[in-house]
């Protein structure tokens, strides 16, 4: 078990090398000069030339990604921007702050996001998948069925504008969406969070009641489950303490993805609410071209999904004994 | 590139600046009703014109700012905007949007005051009056005033200002103006930077002298006679020596003006309170009457819109620095005239104009035909029309720089949509009645729809235009060389200050053509550059600002740019807010005169 985690975390890293490398490498081959934006209005030669050196910009490119692993060790010294204590990412070219606490300040924003939505999704998606699959070819399993393929067919950029106006513009019923720390306001924490969770999970849960659904009336048709029948045991039992296992390892795997994209950044729905998470980080330093939050943002991401892989392969272990980890 | 204006910049007159348009807001639905939804069928909202930009005297100096009818201290202010303020250090700050909130904390030796006709003064801020100078502007000395004090009650005295222009040499303050850096150097010719390399070292600069706690002057190497427009500038604010963090003060300035900063949270907020060692009694232009501000970021103009006209929660007490109304919401906002009440409107000094590149096209002829034939009406109706992107343009110069005069040599007023016929008359001129022409523009939708326009219209003239898209983060990266492979392209321009001298000069000074400089017409004619050289020379006011509309005048006939639009602002804010004002100087809403009601 340590071994395989050992493997797995080395190669995990050696993944998110290759990441780095290949998007530092890929933002040089635009063709813009990052100093220009450091640079007033009427741009000196020789200004744009100190500010390349103060970027580090003035070295070869190898030696420029060498200085950006180092600093995520070591830390660095930027003329342009100050210290950058390690982990050193960076300093953003567009917002001037360290790329590393930029992270850390959203991450909080994306983390309840996702956590919250997730608690929705898995909720409703699996309880609804599971019903509609405990009732197969019944009423209930067609008002679920049709409600998923309904829900997977909207769009956050249009539920969530549409839901904001009645329920925070028009009713007032919930407050506008933002993010309050959940250290400082649990409840406003909850409230502030609401829509936003309830419009992504709108569109997550309808893939998770399908795919539950259809993992549940699979499962109830194996072998293993005839011969618990067989053997006497109940409908309910076989279907809550056998069958579900097996249903839930292809969720399971979904999630992980889901989950890692979402911690990425949830870029749709954080720009709908105007929420400043990691998603929100990530579109901003696409449209400014901004390589060192760009690079961190992408690493954040590829991490998220790598790790997660990994969480996900153990967890297999534990839901199904079948699974064995070497 | 820099001035070398000998206008005596201390006279008092009132300067009369012919249709300066320094537009006020215009309030309480002047527009009427809108015909349709198409841009072009709005009935234009009246851009006061403003008659007059002056410098003041030391009485127009001094503060406290005339009361705003019916205002009351207390409450917050919210401000919501689509982005986090790029820089807070003032000598690293150019753009309008930071020296719109840097007005809350940052004070300058000079500032402009607008009455409540919209005519702009030039008055001291910190200092007495604008300055004194006796050599026709080589040497000038500034008095600061009594009780200014930094936010933690120290005294403002002239070592910090001498300090704050030191500072300024420094190698990570690159973003800024130089203006001053240039002229406060004994060889203008020289980088500055190799002259003095700033206070960091122990070093000070010569050129600055403080002989007492209130008095600074400057040696400058030429006369810079608008050297006091110069330091009106965000980007030559106070900085005190004690509390200079450095590269860290660009998030956490110390305040010389009646707000302070309390919380900056990058991308996201900006939380102000007040400044209780501000003295209103030092200050001509700003208000204080909210308690707090609070700054919130991350907001796309119709998100802004959308929330202003719900006018709902805190939002009642917001405005926007410089969202402007949605354009897909602009119809809605025209027609509804409670709304119309709490929006504000005028032109802003920027100009947007089609660089033609006149080493690629070298034929006056041709460039006359690409003016005469260019769809300028379809081009405002793709953006929204007058109200949402501008007037459209004839000359170089804007209407809020003083001298304007409004001309227009190619018809464009007349036959907007282009005059095809008489560009073919142009052609024919020039003996080649079908040239090719490369334009290159930012790949956006917009931009696409705006190409297709210009291909349409310049193709009944007999162009034939070859679109080259170009990607927006490295669109001036593409053009700035001066071999570039293009024939024509887009480009704006606001003067630093309201003089003739940084509307044209940088632009259209063939001395000054380089890469990435601002001459993307690289037009390099002896008489306009002699022409340039003759109105930095002239002293009076009015007389230069007649010179440079001349010069205007003298660019337009060498057909060396297509002018687009003199940029308008139309924007809301909430019912909750008295004295919001639109700041013709920035283009922008005004935080100075703001209560809650």
């Amino acid at each position: 078990m340590t071994s395989y985690l050992v493997r797995r975390v080395a190669g995990a890293l050696v993944i998110l090398m290759i990441i780095s490398a290949i998007t530092f490498y890929l933002f040089y081959a635009v063709p813009r000069d990052p100093a220009r934006a450091f640079c007033g209005k009427i741009c000196q030669p020789e200004t744009l030339t100190l500010i390349r050196h103060n970027l580090g910009m003035d070295e070869p490119l190898f030696v420029q990604y060498w200085h950006w692993l180092v600093g995520i060790f070591a830390g660095r010294q930027f003329v342009q921007f100050g210290d950058c204590p390690a982990p050193c990412l960076g300093y953003s070219f567009a917002t001037q702050e360290p790329v590393f606490s930029a992270i850390v300040d959203r991450f909080p924003v994306t983390l309840s996001l996702t956590l919250g939505a997730s608690v929705v999704i898995l909720a409703f998606g699996i309880l609804t998948g599971m019903i509609a699959a405990w009732k197969v070819g019944q009423p209930l399993d067609k008002i679920a069925s049709s409600s998923s393929v309904i829900g997977a067919s909207l769009q956050i950029y249009f539920v969530g504008p549409l839901l904001a106006f009645y329920l925070v513009d028009t009713l007032q019923l919930i407050p506008r969406p933002s993010y309050v720390p959940i250290t400082e306001n649990p409840l406003g924490w909850f409230t502030h969070l609401m829509l936003p969770w309830v419009v992504l999970s709108i569109i997550f849960t309808a893939n998770y009641t399908r795919m539950t659904r259809s993992q549940m009336v699979e499962q109830l048709a194996e072998d293993y489950v005839r011969t618990a029948r067989a053997k006497g045991m109940s409908s309910r039992s076989v279907f809550f303490r056998f069958a579900w296992r097996g249903a839930m390892i292809p969720i399971l795997t979904i999630f992980g993805v889901d989950l890692a994209t979402l911690l990425g950044g949830a870029i749709i729905t954080e720009q709908t609410f105007s929420l400043h998470g990691i998603g929100e980080l990530a579109v901003r330093a696409v449209q400014n071209t901004d390589l060192p939050m760009l690079l961190g943002v992408t690493i954040v991401g590829a991490a998220a999904i790598v790790l997660l892989n990994i969480a996900v392969d153990m967890l297999y272990a534990f839901i199904d004994p079948r699974v064995r980890l070497s | 590139m820099r001035s070398h204006s000998r206008r005596i910049a201390s006279m008092t007159a009132v300067l009369a600046a012919g249709a300066l348009a320094l537009a006020g807001c215009a309030k309480g639905g002047g527009g009427g009703a809108p015909q349709s939804a198409g841009g072009a069928s709005q009935k234009p909202l009246e851009n006061k014109a403003v008659s007059a930009i002056s410098v003041g005297t030391a009485a127009d100096s001094t503060g406290p700012a005339p009361e705003v009818a019916g205002a009351k201290p207390g409450g917050t202010a919210y401000m919501i905007d689509r982005d986090d303020f790029s820089h807070l250090d003032p000598g690293r700050v150019y753009l309008n949007y930071n020296s719109s909130v840097s007005s809350l904390f940052t004070r300058q030796l000079t500032n402009y005051k607008e009455d409540d006709a919209g005519n702009i003064k030039l008055v001291g801020d910190l200092a007495t009056d604008t300055g004194t100078t006796t050599d026709g502007g080589k040497t000038w000395k500034f008095t600061l005033k009594d009780g200014l004090k930094w936010q933690d009650g120290t005294p403002i005295t002239s070592a910090d200002i001498k300090y704050s222009f030191e500072r300024l040499f420094a190698d990570f303050i690159t973003e800024g103006p130089d203006y001053a850096e240039t002229w406060l150097v004994p060889d203008a010719k020289k980088p500055f930077r190799d002259q003095y390399k700033g206070p960091y070292d122990g070093k000070e600069l010569d050129t600055i002298e403080t002989p007492d706690d209130k008095t600074v002057v400057f040696h400058l190497n030429a006369e810079h006679p608008d050297f006091n427009f110069t330091v009106a500038m965000t980007g030559y604010g106070a900085v005190p020596k004690a509390q200079d963090t450095k590269q860290k003060y660009d998030k956490q300035p110390f305040s010389s003006g009646p707000y302070k900063i309390v919380s900056h949270i990058t991308d996201k907020s900006l939380d102000l309170e007040r400044n209780e060692n501000w003295d209103p009694k030092t200050d001509p232009i700003r208000h204080a009457y909210p308690d707090k501000f609070h700054m919130e970021f991350g907001l796309q103009s119709q998100q802004t819109t959308e929330r202003f006209m719900a006018d709902t929660g805190n939002d009642k007490q917001a405005f926007t620095f410089h969202n402007p109304v949605a354009p897909e919401r602009t119809q809605e906002v025209l027609n509804d005239s409670e709304l119309m009440k709490r929006s504000l409107q005028g032109l802003t000094p920027f100009t947007t104009f089609y660089n033609i590149n006149t080493k690629r096209i070298t034929d006056v002829n041709v460039r006359k035909a690409i003016i005469t034939a260019w769809p300028s009406k379809q081009i405002q109706q793709l953006q929204g029309g007058e109200i949402s992107i501008g007037k459209i343009a004839t000359t170089v110069m804007s209407p809020t720089v003083l001298g304007y005069e409004a001309f227009d040599l190619y018809n464009k007023l007349a036959k907007p949509e282009g005059d095809p016929e008489a560009a073919k008359a142009l052609l024919a001129k020039s003996g080649d009645p079908n040239p090719t022409v490369v334009y290159a523009y930012n790949q956006t939708p917009v931009q696409e729809k705006v190409t297709v326009a210009i291909k349409e219209a310049l193709g009944k003239a007999g162009f034939k235009v070859v679109g080259k898209p170009l990607n927006a983060g490295t669109y001036y990266d593409a053009i700035g060389p001066v071999d570039n492979k293009y024939d024509i392209y887009w480009g704006g321009w606001a003067a630093d200050w309201p003089t003739g001298s940084t509307a044209i000069q940088p632009q259209y000074d063939g001395r000054l053509i380089a890469d990435n400089a601002p001459n993307y017409t690289h037009l390099n004619l002896p008489e306009i550059n002699d022409a340039i050289d003759k109105a930095n020379a002239i002293a009076d006011a009015t007389e230069a600002g007649k010179a440079w509309a001349a010069i205007d005048r003298q660019i337009m006939d060498q057909a060396a740019i297509v002018p687009e639009f003199y940029q308008t602002y139309f924007g809301l804010y909430g019912s909750g807010l008295g004295g919001v004002k639109f700041d013709p100087i920035t283009g922008e809403q005004s935080a100075l005169g703001i209560y809650v009601k």
